[in-house]
């Protein structure tokens, strides 16, 4: 945590002198909200998996230029070789963290087959019609005793890091694996046994720490939702920090009750933050995770290497939905806190309550004391979900991307296959749909956009699932900087 | 005991009342025998972990050849069965389609 644990090009890194090399990416977030176009399409999850109908999951290109003829029109779909994969979360080659890597390019999006453990390489130097270019297949995988990759970030020397939920068999613990540049399986990132359950991740360089998160084993988590597995302590409720060039944990944290199952992991995007927050899916809880500032003077003070004992960095829920009543079902319903993000600015973090059915955004100025700005209701158990453009939602509000100017969010409908239809089975008939809102970050209110409208439930095999977004310049839930 | 030698009559029946047969060899898991037949069921993990192939046995006998990690044991006492990891070991009739995994579990707030 200490300045002798920076890279050697320390003084670039911190005066941010970025004119003679040509990596990816932007200097620094500022610049990517200055210096970046309005997005033109969006790279979506669209899956088919765990239904009857007989095609693989695909990459979806989305139209969202306003002023293109197919504004709101999936324009391409990139076909998986095989049906099965329940693509799930995608990320970058490259992001802003390799800024200082010449010649390397935001490319490449790595997809990973949630339920296949198959990895999927997609070549995307023509946005409107990027190409499948390398496929790894589930047998490396396994050969590493992992298996259900999630999130996947570049790392910044080139390498790409994927989360891992499972062993071989499905079963815990899971870890980390890394690709090499050339996309080939480079092995475990970690020592096996650092963490039994394991889910999102998010990495500071510039301060050594990795937070990751838990959801469960794939095979409690992949068949659907079971109380009887929350009973049995089967899901997860801790946080990891890690030693991020030392690929060791330095401490565990707890949550408890309020943080049960702890999805997504964002820091703020200045790499100068040691803020954080973590979503609690079932508990309903957003944390906010920082490094406690008088363990980390005493630390600086301390001369030399660390050792760092004590709790150096602390969670505490900082936003608690409450669960709700609802007419005719047996327990009040918690909200489902299942994707939450840092607008770039980081000024405003947002998330989903996928069974309530809104959409929140908060003022996060002040980091450990949220305050609600607006929210919108779309879909949803509540809030008397209307159509959008006379089309019937059949989901809650999930997985969110935000432009990187911040006025625009978008979000789309489907969790997982085999949850989707515990909670809203229709959204197997209908199929996902894709909305946007307006957002004001001056007066930190927002609107949904009725013009906008993507419908997943219109394809040519049949109604599909739409899952994360990405875009190609970058977005608040991948880029990092060192 | 020679495998691949005795092959077995599979029913599959979905929901809407389609029906496939597909012949399958003891040493054969169901869904590949479906695949190659050209027979489309669900899957996911192939491993046993995911439940995606998740069918019910209605008539007949199969081996799983591996533990069937997604199915708690109420599920297996209820006849489900996970078609990538189970081979027949008589002639069987199958509920099979996406429709039977959800009913592995319903919405617990319900
Ligand atoms: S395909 Fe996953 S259990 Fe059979």
């Amino acid at each position: 945590m200490s300045d002798a644990q920076q890279p050697d090009d320390t003084t670039a890194h911190t005066e941010h002198e970025h004119h003679d090399t040509e990596g990816p990416g932007y200097a620094t977030p500022q610049a990517a909200i200055e210096e970046s176009e309005p997005e033109e399409v969006a790279y979506v999850m669209g899956l088919y998996v765990g239904t009857d109908v007989d095609a693989p999951d695909f990459l979806g290109v989305v139209d969202v230029d306003p002023d293109s003829d197919t504004y709101t029109e999936i324009v391409d779909r990139v076909e998986m070789p095989n049906r099965g994969d329940e693509l799930h979360h995608f990320g970058w080659n490259a992001c802003s963290s390799s800024c200082h890597m010449d010649g390397l390019e935001r490319r490449h999006l790595v997809i990973p087959g949630q339920r296949s453990s198959r990895i999927h390489v997609v070549d995307t130097k023509d946005r409107r019609n990027p190409e499948l270019e390398s496929v790894i297949e589930p047998e490396e995988v396994f050969e590493h005793d992992l298996s259900a990759p999630h999130t996947t970030h570049c790392i910044p020397d080139g390498q790409i890091l994927i989360s891992m939920l499972g062993d071989a068999d499905g079963d815990l613990p899971g870890g980390f694996l890394a690709l090499d540049e050339n996309f080939e399986v480079d092995g475990r990132w970690e020592p096996p046994g650092e963490i039994e359950m394991n889910y999102d991740y998010w990495y500071q360089p510039r301060h050594n720490v990795m937070v990751s998160s838990e959801w469960a084993a794939p095979k409690t988590y992949y068949p659907g939702f079971d109380f009887e597995d929350v009973e049995a302590g089967n899901y997860g409720q801790r946080l990891h920090v890690w030693d991020w060039e030392n690929k060791t944990v330095e401490q565990t944290i707890d949550l408890g009750e309020e943080g049960l199952i702890p999805l997504e992991v964002r820091f703020l995007h200045s790499p100068e933050a040691t803020h954080g927050y973590v979503g609690a899916a079932l508990s309903s809880n957003v944390f906010h995770f920082h490094e406690a500032s008088e363990a980390r003077s005493a630390s600086e003070q301390s001369s030399g290497d660390k050792p760092r004992d004590g709790d150096e960095w602390r969670a505490e829920s900082v936003i608690d939905v409450e669960a709700r009543e609802h007419d005719g079902w047996d327990m009040p319903v918690p909200g489902l806190v299942t994707d939450l993000l840092v607008s770039m600015d980081d000024r405003y973090l947002f998330f989903s309550n996928w069974l309530h059915g809104d959409v929140r955004m908060y003022d996060i100025s002040d980091p450990a004391n949220p305050r609600l700005a607006d929210r919108i209701w779309a879909g949803g158990h509540f809030g008397d979900p209307a159509p959008v453009q006379d089309r019937e939602l059949a989901g809650g509000p999930q997985m969110l991307q935000l432009s990187l100017d911040g006025e625009r969010l978008y979000w789309t409908t489907s969790l997982f296959s085999s949850w989707d239809n515990q909670f809203y089975p229709e959204e197997a008939e209908r199929g996902s749909v894709m909305l946007k809102a307006d957002v004001d970050p001056r007066n930190g209110s927002m609107s949904l956009d009725e013009e906008f409208l993507v419908d997943f439930g219109d394809l040519p095999g049949g109604p599909a699932r739409a899952h994360e977004i990405r875009w190609p310049d970058g977005d608040c839930t991948s880029d990092v900087w060192q | 005991m020679t495998s691949g030698s005795s092959a077995h009559d599979v029913a599959l029946e979905w929901p809407d009342g389609h029906e496939e047969r597909v012949s399958v060899a003891e040493d054969e898991p169901i869904l590949s025998a479906a695949e190659h037949a050209g027979v489309a069921l669900p899957f996911g993990c192939r491993t046993g972990a995911c439940a995606t192939c998740t069918g019910k046995l209605l008539d007949g006998r199969i081996e799983h050849t591996r533990p069937p990690r997604a199915l708690k044991q109420r599920h297996r006492d209820a006849g489900y069965v996970l078609l990538c990891i189970a081979e027949p070991r008589s002639d069987c009739r199958i509920a099979v389609g996406a429709d039977i995994q959800a009913e592995l579990v319903s919405n617990p707030w319900r």
